[in-house]
């Protein structure tokens, strides 16, 4: 066994020019406008259709540690807050691309270190204000407003990215009254005519309360404070004890509050995080209304009134037209189409339901059984066995009067045909949270083996459907029919996905689990971010200020706050800090150029260079920057408003973030780069010499 | 037929030291193992080449036991600081280095090794007698009624590894909570000895370092969301709950079957009978009245079911090490057998509730009274993590050594170059009788000294990775650094601004001259004390894990230099 090391550093930074080489192909995931990949694989000839980092990293081949480390983060920041995945992909090329800038100005990389996160710190800071507070999102939602006029409009949301508009998303919702089993789903039911009155009037049962100016300032009043203690909060930091700002602050509080956006209803934040994928986010906001209203049913049965994103499921049925898409409250999936008889029986009847959690056969056996040895029965036979399992567990189904067994593991093909033709209908496998959801709600208790099932742990009322995408022949969804399961109260909502190229349903799927995260985490933070670049372009402006003011004055004070490395690396940062900061903000000027460039407003990555360069001098210029943001923003939304289209506009034309993702993506983009830029040996362990020496040998050496 | 095959010779190697192959890969190692000292430091990825998990650290443990060293001397080296590491948990890259520094110094001596060895064994009793002296200038008494010192250990040993990915909020963040976790364990009556209990690192990965958190009591999660629904449970009149701690395997095997074949007649089932004999064990709990049932390994589902049917809450899965903590917070004793449960294993704790952190699910098992506590350590990723969890088990063993020792040495260089400027000083005039006790000239025993302060010297160096240049000053004897390229006509003043520890800035004038030119002198001590309430922020390190370290280094060393033949058996 031989151990090897890698002087990483022996040229530039190797580890940073792969990690700057890697992520360059996540570039067109970025913004509203992506571009797919595909991803071929030579021998077997076969490919996959991507849109997002964490497909396109699983399919690549990344055996060097910096693309494990690359994949880690992705795969993390997806685990944790299902988005912001290519904003850390891009992020982490941009700034190893910085990095190396650095490295070849031979600024110590102790120095690198400490000013760019201090610098990352100090963003996250500035762009508070940029915040919007979202109250009681959720109740908003009882207000039966429509959705899906969303994307019948075009939007230009902001003054650097354009979102383009979708083809006009077509409602369907008498068709889907229709097809839905009960007759009621207000959920889907869209009342253009009387929206505006509701409206109007949840405002003013508001005013009634507190009258209509008194309202308004209740709301700044609300606000002020809200700034206040950020400010306050800031001041104690030294970035913020420049002398400008704090004029601002103080005189120009109200205007700065007048113009702080508002959102105050689910439709607008909605659009506004849709970031241009109109459909997937009308089915998100479908898909929270939906359980929003089971959980008003269910309050008294003391059910959390949040957007529970585990108790969404989806069902993707390609080769259907995209406009069949919808949300269902209940839970859908394909079965055999043997079962259509079965289902057919069973419609319009409360059922009884069995939840089991494990296999649904003879030999399955719970985790952590290790078996009883070598045991041999005499006059054994194994199918004599599996005859009488069945017999037994038939007679317990039967005598529960179960009509319904939902399954979490696989069913094996003999208890799917005795069952059959007992009219008991049989669901698997489910996740474990349909079935944590269908035990909450009906009273059933899961069991292990279906040996368990005593007459507590049946559940009842439940409602089978047999479930059809508009008038087609359930034949078309090869060989299968879509069942829709359904309980007074549950909070589980499937949204049905249609595509009718195949190869896109992935994609599909995947933009839909992304939006539904994006609303998850804004309605958890409570708040969004102004989006559309404002974030960003915010803290580029905050790092010019950072480096124009090291610029003036080498201020010792700066090395207090810093890590204690050693002392001299305290002092030497007031002379790097301006080079620094530098390569930390243009990485996020090359985020926006790329960002703008794949919206198609400028043909090329330096014309959008240019452009983003005029706003952010335009920004820097007007004085407070924050305050021309805020109002170049609304100046942007107002334009459409007055350019013909009437009053209903003017609730969703703003493009919004989510917070906590975004900062995360931004935090773990950084981290990356500086574990990366840290590391100086890569120390290859347990490796055979003849594996190594296909390397590059004089690389390598070797203990 | 049998063949005898003859034996192959042994092979025997001398001149060790000299080989180059051997001195090659020293050097390597010794390259290797130095870049990663300090809060400067640089990490290392160690992966297996072929697409595996890769780990990214600058700790000596991860990387001393991934590393496969081959050669018995490189062996000796790591085996010795892993020695140190497993005792200590602390000061493992400096014991390394250090050893490597005094290999390297004494090798170019053109003196005997026998010497070599006794004089330098005189050198450290002069080190640790001085260093356990009142009269110690470079170490400072810890105070346990004042959390400042403390922290700034704990702190100290968080910034010294740049892996963990901390920033300055998160690092106060977590060196709190790690404070608060040792003061949880400590008892609060203390009788003649006091016992320190025990906090358990529960990992949460994936999420932001300040989610984490310290709870007393243990933590364990929940494999998933169970029915909350049926907390809170009944409660004892004495309203605590009853706990019944089973370390067998509850999932209805056959504990040890044995080897062959067993034949049963026709219609007997092994399983249900064993399930039977475990309903019976339920039955026996639940008229004792147990409320809380924990299983170190898997529960028959059928059981589980059993036992909330008559409200008993069912945690399994636990694994083996958390069943001393748990015996020792409820006062339970393991159950190791279905057929007899002695009235007296059973139990107590104080409540049970479910607590959420990030997206997942715990118990909560709350004691009465008791110093187990559990510290819920998140990082963003799995690399960063480990090397955060390592820092964090470094600073809770280190505070214990600490409170059964409450010292503390200056990091950050300064007691490296301090006790170096001490040895110095003392070698000027050695008396006769120690020359004659270590059998030597006194030019041998300068030359000796010199090397071995060198060695010493150069461990502080090693703390800058960034090409700047090192100072000390002749007043305290303590470690400064400045920059590279510094002008000329630049007094040292201005370009010094604080000592490696943090205990003197550049306001006096300290006399200052580059490290390697420094020359014999006193070096004061007297205002220690007093200097460290004056300062906001100091490096400190573990004094009992930084004595042995310099106890190992040396011996390890005369060690290494003294081995004159491998015979290694080829067979």
């Amino acid at each position: 066994m031989v151990m090897a090391c890698i002087d990483v550093n022996r040229r530039k930074h190797v580890g940073l020019q792969q990690l700057s080489s890697l992520t360059e192909t996540g570039r067109s995931f970025l913004g509203p406008v992506k571009s797919s990949k595909f991803i071929i694989g030579e021998g077997a000839r076969e490919s996959v259709l991507t849109c997002s980092p964490v497909r396109l990293l699983e399919s690549l081949d990344l055996t060097s540690s910096v693309g494990q480390l690359l994949y880690e983060a992705v795969q993390s920041q997806k685990s944790a807050y299902g988005t912001g995945t290519s904003t850390l992909l891009f992020l982490a090329g941009a700034w190893s691309a910085a990095a190396l800038q650095c490295l070849q100005q031979d600024i110590p990389i102790s120095v690198i270190v400490s000013v760019m996160s201090e610098g990352l710190m100090s963003c996250r800071e500035e762009v508070v204000p940029l915040e919007i507070p979202l109250h009681d999102m959720l109740g908003n939602t009882g207000h039966t407003r429509s959705y899906p006029f969303l994307g019948t409009q075009s939007v230009i949301p902001s003054p650097l990215v354009q979102i383009p508009a979708e083809i006009a998303w077509i409602q369907r919702e008498q068709d889907r009254k229709d097809m839905s089993f009960q007759p009621s789903p207000a959920v889907f039911s869209s009342r253009h005519s009387s929206e505006l009155s509701s409206r109007s009037s949840y405002f003013s049962s508001q005013s009634v309360a507190k009258g209509n100016k008194a309202m308004s300032q209740a709301l700044q009043t609300n606000l002020i404070p809200n700034s206040h203690t950020r400010k306050s909060g800031l001041s104690h930091s030294r970035h913020f004890n420049r002398a400008e700002s704090s004029s601002y602050q103080t005189s120009d509080e109200g205007q700065l509050d007048a113009w702080v956006p508002r959102c105050s209803d689910m439709v607008q934040l909605a659009m506004g995080l849709s970031h241009g994928d109109h459909s997937s986010m009308a089915l998100v906001e479908a898909a929270v209304r939906c359980q929003y209203q089971n959980a008003c049913v269910r309050r008294n049965r003391t059910a959390p009134s949040r957007f529970d994103v585990s108790k969404i499921s989806t069902c993707c049925l390609p080769g259907i037209p995209e406009s069949f898409s919808c949300v269902l409250s209940g839970y859908i999936t394909l079965v055999s189409i043997d079962h259509i008889a079965i289902i057919r029986e069973l419609q319009n009847q409360p059922l009884r339901v069995a939840l089991i959690d494990g296999d649904f056969s003879e030999n399955y056996r719970h985790l952590g059984f290790n078996g009883l040895g070598n045991v041999k029965t005499q006059l054994e036979s194994l199918t004599y066995q599996e005859k009488m399992w069945l017999d037994c567990i038939l007679e317990i189904l039967i005598q529960l009067n179960v009509n319904l067994v939902m399954v979490r593991g696989n069913v094996s093909e003999n208890v799917m045909e005795r069952c059959m033709l007992r009219n008991l209908l049989i669901i698997g496998p489910v996740s474990h949270h349909v079935l944590q959801d269908f035990a909450e709600v009906t009273g059933a208790v899961r069991v292990t083996y279906a040996t368990q099932l005593n007459e507590e742990c049946v559940g009842s009322d439940v409602y089978v459907s047999l479930w059809r995408a508009g008038q087609l022949n359930a034949k078309e969804i090869s060989d299968k029919v879509a069942v829709l399961v359904k309980a007074e109260g549950i909070l589980l909502a499937t949204a049905v996905l249609t595509s009718p190229v195949v190869a896109q349903m992935q994609a599909k799927e995947d933009h839909f689990w992304t939006c539904a995260y994006r609303m998850y985490h804004a309605l958890v933070d409570e708040k969004v971010f102004l989006g559309g670049g404002a974030v960003e372009v915010l803290c580029l402006t905050h790092l010019q200020t950072l480096i124009e003011r090291s610029q003036k004055k080498m201020d010792q004070d700066h090395s207090a706050r810093l890590h204690r490395t050693s002392s001299w690396m305290a002092s030497s940062q007031a002379l790097y800090r301006p080079a620094v900061l530098e390569a930390l903000a243009d990485g996020w000027h090359r985020y926006l150029s790329s960002v703008v460039c794949n919206t198609g407003t400028c043909s090329s990555e330096t014309e959008a260079s240019t452009f983003i360069r005029n706003f952010l001098q335009k920004t820097i210029d007007s004085g407070c920057p924050l305050l021309y943001l805020l109002k170049e923003y609304n100046k942007v939304t107002s334009g459409v408003l007055n350019s013909g289209i009437p009053s209903r506009l003017e609730e969703t034309s703003r493009v919004y973030d989510v917070v906590t993702p975004k900062r995360e993506a931004w935090r773990r983009a950084l981290d990356l780069v500086l574990l990366v830029l840290q590391t100086d040996a890569e120390v290859i362990t347990g490796a055979e010499y003849t594996q190594l020496s296909s390397q590059d040998s004089n690389e390598l050496l070797l203990l | 037929m049998s063949r005898v095959k003859a034996k192959k010779p042994s092979l025997c190697t001398c001149e060790l030291l000299t080989k180059e192959i051997i001195s090659k890969s020293l050097s390597i190692l010794r390259a290797v193992v130095t870049s990663c000292y300090g809060p400067s430091g640089r990490l290392k990825q160690l992966h297996n080449g072929v697409g595996g998990s890769v780990c990214t650290t600058s700790s000596s443990s991860l990387l001393f036991s991934n590393l496969s060293v081959t050669h018995p001397i490189l062996k000796i080296l790591t085996t010795s600081v892993q020695n140190h590491v497993s005792r200590f948990s602390d000061c493992g890259l400096f014991t390394a280095i250090l050893c490597f520094n005094l290999v390297e110094h004494f090798q170019r001596l053109n003196l005997s090794t026998a010497t070599v060895i006794k004089i330098s064994k005189h050198l450290l009793s002069l080190c640790t007698d001085y260093l356990n002296s009142e009269s110690c200038g470079c170490r400072i008494s810890v105070d346990f009624s004042n959390m400042k010192t403390l922290l700034c250990l704990v702190q100290s040993i968080l910034t010294s590894k740049p892996a963990c990915l901390l920033n300055k909020k998160e690092t106060d963040h977590i060196s709190t909570l790690i404070l608060k976790a040792f003061l949880l364990t400590i008892p609060e009556k203390a009788k003649d000895h006091a016992v320190l209990g025990k906090s358990i690192i529960v990992p949460l990965k994936d999420e932001r370092v300040m989610n984490s958190a310290v709870l007393p009591g243990i933590v364990i999660e929940m494999p998933e969301v169970q029915l909350i629904r049926k907390f809170p449970i009944k409660k004892l009149p004495s309203d605590a709950l009853k706990v019944a701690l089973f370390c067998m395997s509850m999932s209805g095997d056959i504990s040890e079957p044995g080897e062959g074949t067993l034949v049963i007649s026709y219609g007997v089932s092994l399983e249900s009978a064993v399930l039977d004999q475990l309903l019976n064990l339920g039955n026996r709990l639940i008229t004792d009245h147990v409320d809380i049932v924990v299983c170190q390994k898997v529960i028959h589902p059928a059981l589980k079911q059993y036992f909330h049917q008559h409200h008993i809450i069912t945690i399994d899965r636990v694994g083996i090490s958390l069943m001393e903590p748990l015996c020792e917070m409820t006062g339970a004793q393991t159950i190791g057998s279905l057929s007899f449960i002695s009235p007296t294993s059973y139990g107590y704790v104080k409540d049970l509730c479910s607590t959420n952190f990030g997206s997942k699910h715990y118990f909560h098992l709350i004691p009465n009274d008791s110093t187990v506590c559990s510290l819920l350590l998140c990082n963003r990723n799995e690399t960063a993590w480990n090397e955060l969890k390592l820092a964090c088990q470094t600073a809770l063993h280190v505070l214990q050594l600490t409170i059964r020792k409450p010292l503390a040495l200056l990091g950050g260089g300064c007691t490296e170059t301090h006790l170096a400027s001490f040895i110095r000083h003392k070698g000027i005039n050695v008396p006769e009788c120690i020359l004659k006790v270590n059998d030597c000239t006194q030019t041998e025993y300068k030359i000796v000294t010199n090397a071995f302060c060198n060695a010493l010297q150069s461990i502080a160096c090693s703390l800058e990775h960034d090409k700047g240049k090192i100072l000390t000053d002749r007043k305290y004897g303590h470690f400064w650094s400045i920059p590279p390229d510094f002008p000329s006509n630049v007094k040292w003043q201005d370009l010094v601004s604080e000592c490696g520890c943090g205990l003197y800035g550049n306001q006096e004038e300290l006399n200052w001259c580059l490290l390697q030119d420094i020359h014999s002198f006193a070096p004061q001590n007297s205002s220690i004390q007093q200097a460290t309430n004056s300062t906001g922020h100091l490096t400190l390190d573990c004094f009992t894990a930084k004595l042995h370290g310099l106890q190992v280094a040396v011996e390890t060393a005369s060690l290494i230099l003294d081995l004159s033949y491998i015979i290694e058996d080829k067979n």
